[in-house]
C-alpha cells in the first residue's frame, strides 16, 4: 500500500475521526485525530492497517496557540511507512486516554511526555518520573514557558 | 522514583547505577530464589535535556551537543541530525560526500559494535581478554579516523551540505590496510569467543524474544534482527550513499542473546566490506556546497531517519522562522530496547545470572535513551 | 584526623630519631600507595570510551597501578567520567560517603568540572558542588594522555602526604 492509499484509505474510512491526514514526503503520514475518538483510530491502525512496531511518542508545545499536540510514531514493517499520528491538546487541560492498551510499548513514552510536557494520561498504568530526578520541582522543562532550573517554582 | 509496590515472598535487589555491568541505569529485580519475576528500568541517571538545549542553539551548533549522546557511535547520530538540516532547509550534497560520510558512518559502527562485543564477552565472566582485544582493534579505526578527522571520538566532522575535510592523501590505502587487519582479528574473534562452549552455555536459549514480540514491544536495531527480521533504515530508506553500496542485511533466525550477538558480529563483517568498496571506487568531485553560517529556516517539519549501531534512531525537527530549531525530538533506539528489555523475562524464564548477559545483548547506551 | 596524627608525634617526640622513623615510614608508605589507586568504576557520561582506551592495552593504565574496580568499599579514588546529572550526582555522594579515607576524587573531562557543552543544561551540575575534587582533567573528551597526566598529578599528590590518612592542601 503506497502513502497516497494510505492517506485515502484512511481519510474515507474514518471521515468522521481524523482531522487531516497528509503525505509529508514518501514514507512519511502524518493524521491528526480528534481527542475523543483517538483510541478508536488507533486501534484501526493498528489492526487493520498494520502499523504494529510503537517507535516513540513525544510532545510539542505552541503557547501562541495555545495548544500542545502529542504526536505517536509508529511503525509498518511491511510497508516501511512511519506514521505520525496526533492529537491536539488545550494547553489549559493537556489530559488525553493512554495508548499502552493499544501498543504497550507507548509506556515509558508517555512517561516521558508526562514529565517533560505535563500531559495527564488516564489509565497509564504506571505513572512514575521516567528520567528527571524524584524530588524535581522545577516544573515541565520542554514546555516552551520553562525557565531556570531544580528547586524554582 | 515512587516506586511500584512489590508482590509478596519476592525479593527486591537493586542492581547499579555503578555497577559495571548495568551501566548508567538502575534496575529493580524482583527475584525469587535465582529467578527474576519482573524487572523495572529506573533510566534518567545521565539526562542532560539535550532536547532542551538544542532549542537553544543555532542549526550548526546543535552538531556538537547531539553527537555527545552516543559517544562511541558519534557519526551515524551526528549525521541524522545533519540529515533533518538538510532536508528542511533544502542543502545540496555532493556524491563525493555521501561516500566519505558512508565511509565514516561504518567506521564508527564497527567501533560501536565492538564495545557491544567486549561488554558482552566479560559479561559471560570469562572473557576479560576479548574485551581487551577489542580496545586494540578499536585502535586501528581511532588512527584512521584521528587522521581523517582530527578527532578520536567526537567527530563533529558532518556539516549541512557535505562534510568538513577530504580524504588525506593515501586514506583509501590505509583504510584497505585496516580492513584486512580487522578480518583477520575477526577469524580469531569467532574461535576464541563465539565459538566457545562457556559462552555458548551463557548465551544459547538465553531471552528468546519471538519475532511477533520484538514487532509489538517496538524492538529496534540488532535486537530486532536476532528475532530474525529484515528491518534496516539503510535499506529501506537509503540515505548517504548506501543506496549504491552493496550489502545485505544480517538476520539471525535464533532469536536469542546469542542471535543476537551473532548479528552483531556479521554486520562488522558487512560493514568492512562497504569500507573496502568506498576506498576502491568513491567518486571524485566537491566534497560541500555552501552552507551559510547565519541561517534563518521557514516554518515546517522533517523526520530523518539513520540506523545507528543500536537501531534506527528518528531526529523529528520542527523549524519556525528563526535560527534555532523550535523543537527537535529524538527518537532513541536504546529506550525502544530497554522496554524489551523490561519485558524479556515475562516472555522467557531469565535467572539472576542472566541479567548481565541479557542486557548487554541488547548493548544498551543509556546517554542515548536519556538524552 | 591531623590534630591526632600530630598529638601522636608530640608524644613520641622524646624518643631519639623519631621524626627520621617516622619521615622514612611516610616516604615509603607515600610511595607504595601513589602505585596502588583503585578508582571505582564510575562512568556517569559520554568519556567512558576514552576512559576505556586509556585502561585499555595500547595506554595501559595499569601499568602505573590505576585499575578501575567494581566494588567501592575497595577502592580509593572516584574518576568522575563525564557529564553528572542532577539524579546521578546524589549517587556520586553516597558512593564517596561510602568509600574509605583517605579517598580522591579526579573529574574527568569538561562536563563534572564545569558542565562542558551543557552548560546551558537544567538537568547537569558540576561535580564539586557535592564532592570535593582533587585533580581537573579538561577536555571533551580529554585525549588518554591527558587522562594519564591527571592521574599521575594525583600520584604526585598522594606521595606528598605528610602523614598517612591526611590530604597533602
Amino acid at each position: 500500500m503506497s502513502e497516497a492509499e494510505l492517506v485515502e484509505a484512511i481519510t474515507t474510512s474514518h471521515a468522521e475521526q481524523i482531522e487531516s491526514a497528509e503525505v509529508l514526503r514518501s514514507q512519511r503520514v502524518s493524521v491528526v485525530v480528534k481527542r475523543e475518538v483517538f483510541l478508536e483510530v488507533a486501534e484501526a491502525l493498528r489492526d487493520e492497517y498494520g502499523f504494529k512496531t510503537p517507535s516513540a511518542a513525544g510532545g510539542l508545545d505552541y503557547p501562541k496557540e495555545e495548544r500542545m499536540q502529542m504526536i505517536y510514531y509508529l511503525f509498518n514493517p511491511d510497508s516501511k511507512i512511519t506514521l505520525t499520528l496526533r492529537v491536539d491538546l488545550p494547553r489549559d487541560d493537556p489530559t488525553l486516554p493512554t495508548l499502552t492498551g493499544v501498543w504497550e510499548a507507548m509506556s515509558f513514552h508517555e512517561r516521558e511526555a508526562h514529565e517533560m510536557f505535563g500531559i495527564e494520561f488516564e489509565g497509564h498504568p504506571n505513572m512514575i518520573p521516567l528520567l528527571m530526578p524524584p524530588d524535581w520541582r522545577g516544573g515541565y522543562p520542554l514546555r516552551k514557558d520553562f525557565k531556570g532550573e531544580a528547586g524554582e517554582e | 522514583m515512587s516506586e511500584p509496590t512489590i508482590t509478596p515472598d519476592l525479593m527486591r535487589i537493586s542492581w547499579g547505577p555503578q555497577h559495571p555491568m548495568s551501566g548508567q541505569t538502575r534496575i529493580l529485580l524482583d527475584v525469587d530464589g535465582e529467578k527474576v519475576h519482573k524487572i523495572i528500568a529506573d533510566l534518567g541517571f545521565t539526562h542532560r535535556g539535550i532536547e532542551k538545549i538544542l532549542e537553544n542553539r543555532s542549526f550548526l551548533q546543535g552538531i556538537v551537543p547531539i553527537e555527545r549522546m552516543v559517544m562511541i557511535d558519534t557519526a551515524n547520530i551526528g549525521l541524522g541530525y545533519v540529515m533533518a538540516i538538510e532536508e528542511s532547509l533544502g542543502i545540496e550534497v555532493p556524491e563525493r560526500a555521501h561516500w566519505i560520510r558512508s565511509l565514516v558512518c561504518e567506521l564508527s559502527r564497527i567501533s560501536s559494535h565492538l564495545y557491544a562485543f567486549g561488554l558482552q564477552a566479560e559479561s559471560t565472566g570469562y572473557f576479560p581478554a576479548v574485551f581487551l582485544w577489542t580496545t586494540t582493534d578499536r585502535t586501528v579505526l581511532l588512527d584512521l579516523m584521528e587522521e581523517l578527522t582530527g578527532a578520536r571520538f567526537s567527530y563533529n566532522f558532518f556539516l549541512p551540505g557535505g562534510v568538513m575535510k577530504d580524504l588525506t592523501e593515501g586514506f583509501e590505502d590505509r583504510v584497505i590496510e585496516g580492513v584486512q587487519y580487522l578480518r583477520k582479528r575477526f577469524e580469531d574473534y569467532w574461535t576464541a569467543m563465539i565459538e566457545n562452549i562457556v559462552f555458548e552455555a551463557r548465551c544459547n536459549d538465553v531471552a528468546v524474544l519471538k519475532p511477533e514480540d520484538a514487532i509489538r514491544l517496538g524492538a529496534t536495531g540488532p535486537v530486532l534482527r536476532g528475532s530474525g527480521i529484515s528491518i534496516d533504515v539503510r535499506k529501506d530508506e537509503p540515505y548517504a550513499a548506501y543506496g549504491d553500496l552493496d550489502f545485505e542485511v544480517i538476520t539471525e533466525s535464533a532469536c536469542d542473546s546469542m542471535a543476537r550477538t551473532k548479528v552483531r558480529y556479521r554486520e562488522i563483517g558487512q560493514s568492512l566490506n562497504m569500507m573496502e568498496q568506498v576506498a576502491n571506487e568513491i567518486p571524485g568531485g566537491p566534497i560541500r556546497t555552501r552552507f551559510p553560517l547565519f541561517t534563518r529556516s521557514k516554518p515546517g517539519e522533517v523526520y530523518s531517519r539513520v540506523e545507528t549501531g543500536r537501531g534506527e534512531m528518528g531526529i523529528h525537527m520542527f523549524t519556525a522562522v528563526g535560527m534555532n530549531p523550535y523543537r527537535v525530538k529524538i527518537n532513541s533506539p536504546t529506550l525502544r530496547n530497554m522496554y524489551v528489555f523490561e519485558r524479556l523475562c515475562e516472555l522467557d524464564e531469565m535467572l539472576m545470572a542472566d541479567v548481565p548477559v541479557v542486557i548487554n545483548s541488547i548493548d544498551p547506551w543509556y546517554l542515548d535513551s536519556d538524552r | 584526623m591531623a590534630e591526632e596524627s600530630c598529638e601522636l608525634k608530640r608524644s613520641l617526640d622524646w624518643v631519639p630519631g623519631s621524626g627520621a622513623v617516622y619521615s622514612v615510614v611516610d616516604y615509603v608508605a607515600g610511595w607504595a600507595r601513589k602505585y596502588s589507586i583503585w578508582p571505582i568504576h564510575l562512568v556517569t557520561g559520554c568519556c567512558g570510551p576514552e576512559f576505556m582506551q586509556t585502561s585499555g592495552v595500547q595506554y595501559d593504565m595499569e601499568r602505573l597501578g590505576i585499575l578501575p574496580f567494581a566494588s567501592v568499599r575497595q577502592c580509593d579514588c572516584i574518576m568522575v567520567v563525564g557529564v553528572v546529572s542532577r539524579k546521578m550526582a546524589l549517587r556520586v555522594k553516597y558512593l564517596y560517603e561510602q568509600m574509605g579515607e583517605p579517598k580522591y576524587v579526579v573529574s574527568v573531562g569538561a562536563c563534572p568540572t564545569g558542565r562542558g557543552p551543557f552548560y546551558d543544561s537544567y538537568a547537569a551540575v558540576p561535580v564539586d558542588e557535592y564532592v570535593p575534587v582533587d585533580v581537573y582533567i579538561p577536555g571533551c573528551p580529554p585525549r588518554p594522555e591527558a587522562i594519564i597526566q591527571g592521574m599521575m598529578i594525583l600520584q604526585e599528590k598522594i606521595k606528598n602526604t605528610k602523614r598517612i590518612g591526611v590530604k597533602s592542601e
